[in-house]
């Protein structure tokens, strides 16, 4: 069994391919990537990050009437900022910031690290009859479980945890992808999701949030099923 | 697509990645102050559907790169292949798991990183830029790009080890 190279495991945890078969058969691969994984979410918490101070918009204004675009924003930032240099780093915001729209790509690493896992899942069934009442004590609200049709079938579920809120994960398959399906309260919402499709809903008090490497349309056949099934 | 509706949405990034070239607040104004002003006289040269992002870094890094503390940057780094032995994933994710302290020593250790090493590192983890666009961006090979990541993550892992 030829294992990874470093560079392979670098570009499938930064996204530059899809993937690889040997991560289903080969732990030491799958830890790595998972590693690896770790290391960028670490960077970002850790990495130095800035706010565009006014004085620097108010450059950006016309003396040249090119700029006039800037205008507008300066007003925004003018009021976002409030003068002076603001300098903000990451780790020391506090969670849950920005009026409840959270970094999705938690949700992302969350995503592929369960899809890396052997054990995924603590709840394994296929009967939602058996997978909702497992969640009751678990999280704070009903978790909704409809019945699946085909092509969807439902794994398994666990409780996952974003921006110290608890949540219900439920791994849901289609054929052989595997489809990530968050759920939290309604008072969060991610940020714009990359790299991966995604639909987010709300509905009851809930947010929904589901990733996966099929089409957009499964997504949102999948947001249907839960809609018409509760 | 003009300048303006190409460029508005990059004044946040660019002026981020202007702070980690300087870490100096009014050096990284004047950069991308000096970025948008050339970005519009060049837009008429920039070739529409081609990485306007990419562009505009370009610009913003040549521009860091002819100022003074840009020249004074020490940029020449040994690219050699045979310095970037070892770079097998060595450590368990058990190993990775952070606290609060880690976090600080590796913050500690980005601001260590040789910029070359860095600006990579950053653009790729917080930027989430792909390694052909930070190649576009750094006018540098793909490949080099994998190795300055590799080898930043490399320091970092030791760094908190």
């Amino acid at each position: 069994m030829n294992h990874l190279t470093a560079e392979e495991i670098a570009a499938i945890a930064d996204g530059e391919v899809a993937g690889s078969e040997h991560l289903r058969e080969c732990a030491a691969c799958a830890n790595a990537v998972l590693g690896e994984l770790r290391m960028k979410r670490a960077v970002r918490e850790a990495a130095p990050r800035y706010e565009v101070p006014a004085t620097l918009v108010k450059r950006l204004q016309p003396r040249r009437s090119a700029f006039d675009w800037l205008l507008p924003i300066a007003a925004a930032l003018a009021i976002v900022v409030g003068g002076g240099l603001v300098l903000r780093w990451r780790a020391g915001a506090p969670a849950g910031e920005g009026g409840g729209a959270a970094p999705s790509f938690e949700l992302v690493d969350m995503h592929t690290t369960l899809l890396a896992s052997s054990n995924a899942v603590d709840v394994v069934s296929t009967d939602r009859h058996t997978v909702k009442p497992w969640f009751e004590g678990r999280v704070p609200f009903a978790v909704p479980v409809p019945e699946l049709a085909p092509p969807f079938r439902l794994i398994g579920g666990r409780v996952v945890y974003w921006r110290q809120q608890p949540g219900a994960y439920l791994m849901i398959a289609k054929g052989a992808h595997r489809i990530s399906l968050f759920i939290f309260r309604d008072d969060m919402r991610p940020t714009q999701i990359r790299n991966v499709a995604s639909e987010v809903w709300t509905a009851n008090g809930l947010t929904f949030v589901a990733l996966a490497d099929v089409s957009q349309e499964d997504l949102r056949a999948l947001r249907e099923a839960f809609s018409a099934g509760r | 697509m003009t300048f303006e509706e190409l460029a508005l949405p990059l004044l946040s990034p660019l002026y981020t990645y202007a702070r980690w070239l300087t870490s100096d607040a009014q050096e990284a104004e004047d950069l991308v102050q000096e970025t948008f002003l050339k970005g519009l006289r060049g837009f008429a040269s920039f070739a529409p559907g081609t990485n306007f992002r990419a562009w505009m870094y370009r610009i913003l890094r040549n521009t860091f790169l002819t100022s003074r503390s840009g020249l004074r940057m020490q940029l020449s780094i040994d690219e050699d292949p045979g310095r970037f032995e070892d770079l097998s994933v060595d450590s368990t994710p058990e190993s990775e798991l952070l606290a609060r302290h880690d976090v600080e020593r590796l913050r500690a250790a980005i601001q260590d990183l040789p910029l070359p090493f860095r600006e990579v590192l950053l653009l790729v983890d917080v930027e989430e830029m792909s390694y052909r666009d930070v190649a576009e961006a750094l006018s540098i090979p793909v490949g080099t790009v994998t190795s300055r990541l590799l080898r930043a993550r490399k320091k970092l892992r030791e760094a908190i080890r």
